[in-house]
């Protein structure tokens, strides 16, 4: 089946189903894949623009189009990058960055018309309110999995559900969630957030789940996708959930994305944070100072480009962290 | 005044001493806020270098007297926010938007628009690192683009008085400048977050719309923060004013494209475009200034004379230079700047008189640089290229800067009449000899 590129959680994935063809979100993250896109940007776009500009170019027969949106300025520009080296139609999501629910409902409507064009079908009430279904389905079974690993002790760590989230990402429900959980974990406690967790990043997850339990997490990969909850099974329904999902770090004012961390951070009580940045992405590494301040816990800092050739320092770093922020905790 | 010496571009000492033969009372003269009692701006520009722009020893200046009068206006900048402050007047910091806000700021007559983005050529005036270390104190990343110098401008408040009102433009425009934006909360300040728009053929009504709202949420803030409910007349006076200065300038531009040898430098080109965007802060008297400056020009073209060699290779510039001494040295070397892309588009084209004013604003900022797509920002260099008058583009990247990383390779593709080269900006005194050979092998490949 034909795939859809799409780079954003605001970008509703209902609607790039009811076409027909398989909604897949671009999120890798690999050196090669990486240095396969600086063929076509500078050393320093950031490497996860970068690596699925590689992917896509590496893999353009298996999509029929893809749908991105106006994140950040990056994101955005990979777009026209897209379109200039590859055969494949593009559409652009202007996703507003201060409160405007008019320019996203807007948007949305533009949107069902590129979709309706490349699927060469009519998105009904019908059809949407089935996709709904389904992908509701699928996020409240992330949403289960999700209070294991909020649990105390959690049950449930943040590197099996990545393999959900990628399953969600990638459009292939799992034939059934996980009814048994991993052995529970009594680490001390960390939030995990950050730029975006690629499809490859796993062992990376793995390597910090050795000294620490992420028990919740705000980063595109994981678990954006749990955050929205489509009320009514429709259009309307999905411009709803969709913008009033908890706000991106890019939003302006972006108090709210502090006043959900906050709240996250008390509720699934927090020892420590730690925050994963790639190169140039600048959207988290300025904040990084004022997190740090604002949420009053301490944070363990980790930049990558991709590679694991700083594997040993992260492995010290990492347990030292955990060390540190065992008697530590959010109340 | 000096139309007795030859066109040329002068060193510190050289205009010191040239600076001699100007009288007083035409010292008294030229004022700002037409205040003679305190409005001075006429000196030396080595006057600015003991305040501390040591970048000056090194540049070279056009040599005539409004060039004089230019270079102290801009360099007086500071201290004319200042006085403004003091004097009860409303500073109102227009960020991010480029061209299009300060026209409805002026349109208030006690207040003053600035734009902080200007002052990212402090550190290289300067020579100083003291605004970049600032930032990295702040928690901005060491690979950042140059304007985080603009946050530890505000968190030294130093270098302009505190605004009574920011205005924060933010959307589909430059990342790096919006999240130093966000950061302005955390260290005290509020501003008015006001929505870019993406641009997109076939949006543009939809988008002109929305940039009406926005723009219609500013003109209620000021008449909150001056108590003045004006008409929407007022408006239209300013986008008057704003017009003949935007006039002026393309008059400008083209009478030095079209002259047969240049009869004006690329630094004092640069800093008059950039003057469109708000008139450094007394629109009135940089009227008067570019006035002059053209009639300069037009009596130089009228000789045929000018500042650099007849057979200055034509090339374009892409991205504001951030260090000002890169457009001497490219003149140094046998080139002339014929045409630029500073990202300033919206600051540059004509606003419509005959439209509801905020319509004719936001149709002028459809125009804006950085809100659509790089093949249409560079459009007119292309043309330019292929009309044969321009031989090679310099792009002026800045290491970091969101929007540099993604858009060179896509000009180069777009560019391959002729040679591209695009070089990263190196900090404040940090021109190699490496990168000195760089610019001469490209111009000697375009040779
Ligand atoms: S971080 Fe936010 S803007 Fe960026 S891709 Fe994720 S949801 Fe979209
Ligand atoms: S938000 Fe960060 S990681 Fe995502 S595209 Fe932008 S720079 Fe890259």
């Amino acid at each position: 089946m034909g795939l859809i590129g799409y780079t954003c959680s605001y970008i509703p994935v209902e609607l790039l189903s009811a076409t027909g063809f398989l909604p897949y979100r671009l999120i890798h993250g690999t050196i090669s894949f990486s240095e396969k896109g600086e063929e076509v940007v500078k050393v320093d776009a950031c490497p996860l623009v970068k690596a699925n500009l590689g992917y896509l170019l590496e893999n353009e027969k298996r999509f029929v189009g893809v749908v991105g949106a106006t994140g950040c300025d990056l994101a955005r520009r990979q777009l026209e990058v897209i379109t200039h080296f590859t055969s494949l139609p593009v559409h652009i999501l202007n996703n507003p960055r201060t409160d405007n629910p008019k320019i996203f409902n807007d948007e949305i409507e533009e949107l069902v018309k590129f979709l309706e064009k490349l699927g060469q079908k009519k998105l009904t009430p019908e059809l949407v309110a089935r996709e709904i279904e389904r992908w509701e389905n699928f996020r409240e079974g992330l949403r289960v999995m999700d209070q294991q690993r909020k649990a105390k002790p959690s049950l449930f760590s943040t590197s099996d559900f990545h393999k959900l989230c990628i399953s969600y990402h990638k459009g292939n429900p799992p034939a059934n969630f996980p009814s048994s959980t991993s052995s529970p974990s009594t680490n001390p406690r960390v939030y995990l957030l950050g730029s975006p967790i690629s499809y490859e990043a796993n062992p990376f997850l793995q390597l910090l789940e050795k000294d620490l339990q992420i028990v919740g997490d705000f980063n595109c990969g994981i678990s954006r996708p749990l955050l929205i909850k489509i009320r009514e099974k429709n259009l309307t329904g999905i411009k709803e959930a969709y913008y009033h999902q908890p706000p991106c770090i890019f939003k302006r004012p972006n108090k709210k994305f502090y006043e959900w961390v906050s709240m996250e951070l008390k509720e699934r009580h927090c020892q420590g944070i730690v925050a994963w940045t790639l190169d140039y992405c600048d959207n988290y590494e300025f904040e990084l100072s004022r997190m740090e301040k604002t949420f009053g816990l301490p944070l363990l800092r980790i930049r990558s480009d991709f590679s694991f050739s700083h594997i040993s320092q992260w492995q010290l770093r990492i347990a030292a962290f955990a060390e540190s922020i065992k008697e530590n905790i959010y109340v | 005044m000096f139309s007795e010496v030859a066109p040329k571009r002068i060193t510190l000492s050289e205009w010191s001493r040239q600076f001699r033969k100007v009288p007083d009372e035409v010292i008294k003269k030229f004022n700002y806020y037409q205040n003679s009692d305190w409005g001075r701006y006429l000196s030396p520009p080595a006057t600015f270098f003991v305040y501390g722009a040591r970048e000056l020893k090194e540049l070279k200046f056009d040599n005539s007297f409004s060039s004089l009068r230019l270079w102290g206006f801009v360099f007086n900048e500071s201290e004319r926010l200042f006085r403004a402050k003091q004097t009860g007047r409303k500073v109102i910091a227009t960020m991010g938007d480029l061209g299009i806000i300060p026209v409805i700021v002026m349109a208030f007559p006690e207040a003053i628009p600035f734009y902080p983005e200007c002052f990212w050529w402090v550190p290289f005036y300067n020579k100083s690192n003291v605004l970049l270390t600032r930032a990295s104190e702040l928690g901005i990343p060491e690979a950042t683009c140059f304007s985080k110098a603009i946050l530890a401008a505000f968190s030294k408040r130093a270098y302009f008085p505190v605004p009574d009102l920011i205005i924060a433009a933010t959307g589909a425009s430059c990342d790096d400048y919006s999240c130093l934006m966000q950061l302005l909360e955390d260290i005290g300040y509020n501003p008015l977050w006001v929505e870019i728009p993406l641009r997109r053929q076939g949006s543009e009504e939809r988008v002109a719309g929305y940039l009406i709202e926005e723009y219609q949420k500013i003109w209620q803030k000021m008449v909150e923060i001056t108590g003045r409910n004006l008409q929407k007349e007022e408006l239209k006076k300013s986008i008057r004013k704003a017009n003949y200065l935007r006039s002026l300038v393309k008059e400008l531009k083209e009478t030095v494209s079209q002259a047969k040898i240049a009869p004006l430098p690329a630094l004092e080109m640069m800093v008059i475009e950039f003057g469109n965007l708000y008139g450094y802060g007394d629109f009135a008297e940089w009227i008067k200034i570019v006035e002059g400056i053209l009639q300069t020009v037009k009596e130089r073209v009228a000789k045929g004379i000018g500042v650099l060699r007849e057979d200055a290779i034509p090339i374009a510039w892409v991205t504001p230079s951030a260090d000002p001494i890169l457009l001497n040295l490219i003149e140094d070397f046998g080139c002339r700047v014929l045409t630029t892309e500073y990202l300033i588009n919206q600051a540059l084209v004509p606003i419509s008189e005959n439209l509801d004013p905020f319509l004719a604003l936001a149709q002028a900022f459809l125009n804006a640089s950085l809100i659509g797509t790089t093949k249409e920002r560079i459009r007119r260099i292309k043309e330019e290229v292929e009309k044969g008058r321009i031989k090679g583009v310099l792009i002026t990247n800045v290491l970091g800067a969101s929007h540099c990383a993604l858009e060179t390779k896509l000009m180069e593709e777009e560019l391959q009449a002729v040679p591209v080269l695009a070089i990263d900006v190196p900090s404040p005194g940090g021109i190699t000899e490496q990168l000195k050979t760089r610019l001469e092998a490209f111009i000697e490949t375009i040779k």
